[in-house]
């Protein structure tokens, strides 16, 4: 009894194909052009996305530290509601902007 | 006395102490057969650059756990295989049915020219390829179009000898099946 050749032919048929790929070396020459360039403003892109992308992951430590700064400020008034120990504690700078808000700006 | 070439360790040694121009000339170094092996891959000049650029992206990430015990040619080499991989991947979800009608019957068409032939055979293979998983896909053509040794892809891949082996060999049992599908319709 005679083999079944298409095993074989279709191994064949496979491997001139793989040949013929092979024979074909791809033309990069258009992408290497300025490839180098390309790259590196990529990577400055993400290098300056990556710097936002921290800023904005430390955006609620700074809020936190906002907040403890002014509980602290709080307490160290000694819970007074004596708008003269609160000026006292935040300085002049503060002054101005304090008497405004109590007394109004009549 | 003109100076000699630094060698990659050193280029790769200035990256990371922030000499971008160092890495420019690390990516001019390699450029050539990182893109070489991503045409390959990639169908058009767009999806080439994108994967030559991602190769060397995620080079510059990783660049700081280069250790040097290899030279760096291998260690880009691992990630341009990882990189085609994961693009094999993403395509496959996304990829395009074409018909091949017209293709099948030009290559059965003797008096053909021998130039088209061959570029009808390796559009043949592309869409059978296409058809395949990543895994697949990848294994052959760096076996069998890349003619890259067993051991090569081992290495580059991460899987063991007698794994590619048995990979190869069903993904070329299934890209028969294909070929033997198309040539039936």
């Amino acid at each position: 009894m005679k083999p079944d050749p298409q095993p074989n032919s279709h191994d064949t048929q496979l491997d001139a194909l793989f040949a013929a790929a092979r024979g074909h070396t791809p033309d990069t020459s258009r992408a290497e052009f300025a490839f180098e360039t390309r790259v590196l403003a990529r990577v400055r892109e993400e290098q300056r996305s990556s710097l936002l992308a921290w800023a904005w992951r430390l955006t609620p430590f700074f809020a936190a530290l906002a907040i403890l700064a002014g509980c602290w400020c709080y307490l160290q008034t000694g819970f007074s509601t004596d708008p003269e120990a609160l000026i006292g504690a935040l300085g002049d700078g503060g002054r101005s902007a304090i008497t405004w808000l109590t007394e109004g700006n009549s | 006395m003109s100076e000699a070439a630094p060698t990659d360790e050193t280029l790769v040694r200035e990256t990371l102490a922030g000499d971008e121009r160092s890495f420019a000339t690390l990516v001019a170094r390699h450029k050539g057969r990182v893109l070489g092996t991503c045409a390959r891959f990639a169908r058009d000049g767009q999806q080439l650059d994108d994967l030559g650029q991602e190769v060397f992206l995620r080079a510059w990430r990783k660049l700081r756990s280069f250790r040097g015990d290899a030279p760096f040619e291998h260690w880009l080499a691992r990630l341009t295989v990882t990189a085609c991989y994961d693009f094999l991947r993403r395509e496959r979800r996304h990829r395009e049915q074409v018909s091949l009608d017209d293709m099948v019957l030009e290559m059965r068409d003797a008096s053909a020219d021998a130039t088209v032939a061959a570029r009808r055979a390796r559009e043949l293979l592309a869409w059978a390829m296409r058809q395949l998983g990543a895994e697949d896909q990848l294994i052959l053509t760096l076996l069998e179009i890349e003619e890259r040794s067993v051991r090569d892809i081992a290495s580059t891949t991460g899987w063991s000898e007698s794994n590619v082996k048995v990979r190869a060999f069903r993904a070329r049992a299934r890209l028969k099946e294909i070929l033997t599908r198309s040539h039936e319709a």
